[in-house]
């Protein structure tokens, strides 16, 4: 139980090294040890989507994965996102848009947002909804979620 | 401060500003750039030196007794640093508080379990994982008993008691009669009367409840932070658990992500309270987690089987409204009890103008997770009884829903208005809100299709209903049930520092409702400054103010109250200095725009900021005897509530929003599936403070709305087992169910309230699911088919349909 294993890893470009059980799952791994704690945990079951991260550029539940599993990866969190005081256009568009209310869910939900429009910059309504589908949202009933999308892509075009 | 105090401002006009600029206007929110960015300290962010981490292990039982617990493997185990038991609780406390008095429990355990996920033994250990390893070398021995899980079995002579002391499992029961409702049966021309049954769902916040206790056996003090709803209540709670001094204990607030009443989180602060002690003063963390939360937190409400009636005369006037509630509470009423039964009294008859009703409420306990309060408190339940019940008249009668509705009414020159169960509507226009609604979705169109679509043998059904939203709880309303006090203080205080810049100190956390941004957007008007230069600073129980927090849809019409109370109380503090600069009188002296000067004359002005900055640095211009102190200090409460009477009638809740909503769904008859197809929404909720967060508000609701209407239930196997511990199996609403919503706002202003605005957070979810089984049943109806439970499932909806199928 007590035995760990040496990890490394990038982290919104910065590298992180660390002894870690082989237990710790991820989301406790950034946000415990590496003091991250942007990603938000809403179940640890896989379903609610809040610790949503990029893992090698891929949408992956942070919850239900090790961080061992993330040894000589590239992740992206939050934090990655805005550039100091500059909103990334995602953050910006969910700020003007009203795209959250609590806050929490948000970080994940941003990430997935970033991967699909990192892999197509118009992407279909239907791809639109598949995103915001994989995620919950207790407080905004997504509408704004949906406005705050159309506009992050509008930004980006006009970039 | 003086008698001759002036009113707080009940509109815009009344503010000293010729061109707000944010009041009224979707202002972005002061707190999103930190929430954007992932740096808002939720409290599992927080760490502090020689923290510990907590577990806690639950009964796997809904009713036994515990007869032995050994936990010394668990003690030897490297990191645990303090165990819990009921012993502990026992010696160090005292149960928790409950509405009524007498159905409460310690925090852990003591003698015997009373439901599925009741904490039994607690560990503080060097971090989660070695906590839940310590669990895992814990024995408990049990020997079950017969548990009761049905609230009608609960009732019944012979049935397992929860608490045997009591003699009964009845927490609660009165009958209140409000006119004369028999003589309004008696004289029906008809009568309508069905039961309904509304199933366990809940708030299902995305954060879980979390806490930090340090428990300082050298001061004698206990420290909380936490994502605590009403820090001042948890703070007045513990006290009285652990026997200290209120000045002893000390709620530091932290954003929380989410809440919709269904935080809790009083027996987790307790147990962290405890284990800190027992570890010898320690912090000790304890994030809930989902699976706990849905077992043993405050994720379940509204567990209820009604009986309900109406009367109404040949023109399809009603003349009485009669409900009978059998509310199934749950193990104990630690969770803010029988409040949520109690709370439709403040709009028992919704938008009606119904002159006689009568509600015969028992509440009851059973082997189940104690109910907790959930966005609406008691209403949405109420609402679609009632709604449901207007809808089966109008069927009766031959009237159309609309028609039905308009004949009954509340009329707008009837405003106030005192309903039958005594509370005061303060103003509205019922019908605008009905015809707004009606010509957005172009209603005649809408049944057209229907008739069209129902030849081709396909089932759309229009949900057309009202609500009510009683706004700024009160105390008062609940007087019945036994929870003291009339009104609810909620203070700020407002300051301008050295530099010009303005802060707003208050007493709760952020939720998500954006009531810090309400805050500075009538502060920055006030002043006539931009929003930027206003911040707003949460601050704990033993610094601010006299508070409450969100709940009960007030936070933003009393932080308003208290903000312009103070802003008003600093101003005439200004103005007082700057009459002595302008050697004047103060009554020559006012602010406008932003600048303090002499009435009548512009020269003789300068700007507010500059009269702080003499307060503060120029001591020896003020004149004698001056307060140089620029910051000023408001408690609001809502003026004009009264003590309730012995049947609960009490002018309570300050406000009366009304919405329709109108829905469109279509109904698969082979796979009962139910689709939304449209929804639009007509709200009245006065002036509208931040129109972004009032419409974020109204979708957040309907989505919650529809989890219930359709896919939300704690269920419960006769043993008392949960069988939905996980988002698995309780089903949150996705983008895929979530109706995009058309809105249009109407605006008809609280004559009463700050600024004219009125509550707004709770009426979405009160008219949703009622909206949603109305459409259901209107697609149902030539079938010959009623549906009168909560959620529609799919499950249980394509019973009904297979039922009418074989019976056919
Ligand atoms: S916290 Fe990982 S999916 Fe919910
Ligand atoms: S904004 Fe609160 S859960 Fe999404």
């Amino acid at each position: 139980m007590t035995s760990t294993r040496r990890i490394g890893m990038t982290v919104n470009g910065e590298r992180y090294e660390a002894d870690v059980e082989p237990r710790t799952t991820l989301v406790d791994f950034l946000r415990g040890t590496l003091g991250l704690t942007g990603t938000h945990v809403g179940c640890e079951h896989g379903v609610c989507g809040a610790c949503t991260v990029l893992w090698n550029g891929k949408a992956v539940r942070s919850c239900i994965m090790l961080a061992v599993q993330a040894d000589g990866a590239e992740l992206k969190t939050v934090e990655g996102l805005a550039r100091g005081a500059t909103l990334h256009p995602i953050q910006q568009a969910f700020l003007e848009k009203r795209g959250l209310q609590c806050g929490f869910c948000t970080p994940g939900l941003m990430l997935s947002i970033d991967e699909l429009l990192a892999r197509t910059s118009a992407p279909t309504d239907t791809e639109i909804t598949d995103t915001i589908g994989g995620h919950l949202c207790r407080c905004t009933g997504y509408q704004a979620i949906v406005e705050a999308v159309h506009l992050a892509i509008e930004k980006l075009r006009t970039k | 401060m003086s008698s001759a105090e002036k009113a707080i401002p009940r509109s815009l006009a009344e503010i000293p500003n010729s061109r707000p600029r944010y009041i009224g206007r979707p202002t972005n929110r002061l707190e999103d750039p930190a929430l954007l960015t992932g740096r808002t300290q939720f409290i599992d962010d927080v760490v502090l030196p020689r923290m510990l981490h907590c577990a806690i292990l639950r009964s796997p039982h809904a009713h036994a007794k515990i007869t032995a617990i050994d936990t010394s493997a668990a003690e030897k185990l490297a990191g645990v640093a303090a165990i819990v038991t009921g012993e502990d609780a026992r010696r160090w406390s005292n149960p928790v508080m409950t509405v009524p008095p007498g159905w409460g429990t310690h925090c852990l355990a003591i003698d015997k379990v009373r439901f599925v996920g009741e904490p039994v033994v607690a560990v503080a250990a060097t971090s989660r994982y070695v906590a839940e390893d310590a669990l895992e070398l814990i024995t408990v021995d049990y020997e079950p008993l017969p548990a009761v899980v049905d609230a009608r079995q609960a009732l019944a002579v012979g049935s397992p008691l929860l608490f045997e002391e009591n003699g009964d499992n009845v927490m609660f029961r009165k009958l209140f009669t409000w006119g004369d409702v028999d003589a309004a049966f008696t004289d029906a021309a008809h009568v309508v009367q069905r039961d309904f049954r509304w199933h366990r769902l809940g708030a299902n916040p995305l954060e879980t409840f979390g806490v930090i206790s340090q428990w300082d056996e050298v001061e004698g003090t206990l420290t909380c932070r936490g994502s605590f709803q009403a820090q001042n209540h948890f703070a007045m709670s513990r006290a009285m658990v652990f026997n200290l001094p209120l000045h002893k204990v000390r709620f530091i607030s932290h954003p929380h992500g989410g809440s919709f009443g269904g935080k809790g989180g009083a027996r987790g602060t307790d147990i962290t309270a405890l284990l800190s002690r027992k570890s010898g003063g320690r912090p000790v963390k304890w994030i809930e987690d989902r699976m706990e939360y849905l077992a043993g937190g405050a994720s379940q409400a509204w567990d209820r089987h009604y009986d309900a009636a109406l009367a109404l005369d040949v023109d399809g006037k009603v003349l009485g409204f009669r409900v009978r509630l059998l509310d199934d509470l749950g193990a104990t009423a630690e969770g803010w009890g029988a409040v949520s039964a109690a709370k439709p009294l403040t709009a028992f008859t919704g938008c009606y103008a119904i002159p006689a009703a009568q509600y015969d409420l028992t509440i009851v306990a059973t082997n189940k997770l104690p109910g907790s309060p959930y966005r609406g408190m008691g209403p949405p339940p109420h609402n679609w009884v009632l709604e449901q019940l207007m809808d089966l008249a109008a069927r009766e009668l031959g009237l159309d829903p609309a028609e039905i509705r308009r004949r009954n009414f509340i009329p707008p020159a009837a405003f106030p208005y005192t309903i039958a169960s005594g509370n005061e509507y303060d103003s509205g226009n019922y019908e605008a809100t009905l015809a707004a609604a009606l010509a957005m979705g172009d209603y005649r169109a809408l049944r057209e299709k229907q008739a069209r679509l129902r030849s081709e043998g396909r089932y759309l059904g229009i949900g057309l209903v009202t609500t009510i939203e009683p706004g700024v709880f009160d105390w008062n309303a609940y007087a019945i049930v036994g929870q003291p006090g009339t009104g609810v203080p909620e203070g700020a205080t407002v300051a301008i520092d050295l530099f010009g810049k303005l802060t707003i100190k208050v007493g709760f956390a952020l939720e998500g409702q954006g009531q810090y941004t309400v805050a500075a957007q009538v502060l920055a008007d006030w002043f006539n400054v931009d929003i930027a230069d206003v911040r707003v600073i949460p601050l704990d129980t033993l610094s601010a103010p006299p508070h409450f927090g969100p709940g009960g849809s007030r936070l933003g019409v009393a932080v308003t109250g208290a903000v312009l109370g103070a802003a008003q109380r600093l101003t005439e503090k200004l103005i007082a200095v700057a009459a002595g600069l302008f050697r004047t009188t103060p009554d020559q002296v006012e602010l406008r725009d932003g600048r303090i000067g002499v009435k009548g004359n512009p020269e003789a002005s300068m700007p507010f900021q500059e009269v702080a900055q003499a307060m503060l640095g120029r001591s020896d211009l003020l004149p004698p005897g001056i307060d140089p102190n620029p910051e000023a200090t408001y408690v609001w409460t809502a003026p004009g509530r009264t003590p309730a009477d012995d049947q609960g009638r009490a002018k309570s809740y300050l406000t009366a929003a009304n919405a329709c909503h109108l829905v469109v769904v279509e109904v698969d008859v082979d796979t009962a599936q139910v689709r939304i197809e449209k929804y639009w929404i007509a709200d009245d909720c006065g002036t509208r403070l931040n129109p972004a967060s009032v419409e974020g508000q109204t979708q957040g609701g309907v989505a919650q709305g529809v989890g219930a209407a359709l896919l939300e239930e704690a269920v419960y196997d006769e043993d008392g087992q949960l069988r939905t511990s996980t988002f698995m199996d309780y089903l949150l609403p996705t983008i895929y169910e979530v109706p995009m919503t058309v809105k249009q706002a109407l605006c008809t202003p609280s004559p009463f309230a700050p600024l004219g605005a009125k509550g707004c957070g709770e009426g979405a979810m009160h008219a949703t699911p009622a909206a949603i089984l109305c459409a259901i049943n209107d697609a149902l109806a030539p079938l010959g088919l009623e549906f009168r439970e909560v959620p529609a499932s799919p499950q249980r909806l394509w019973t009904l349909l297979r039922q009418a199928r074989r019976d056919r």
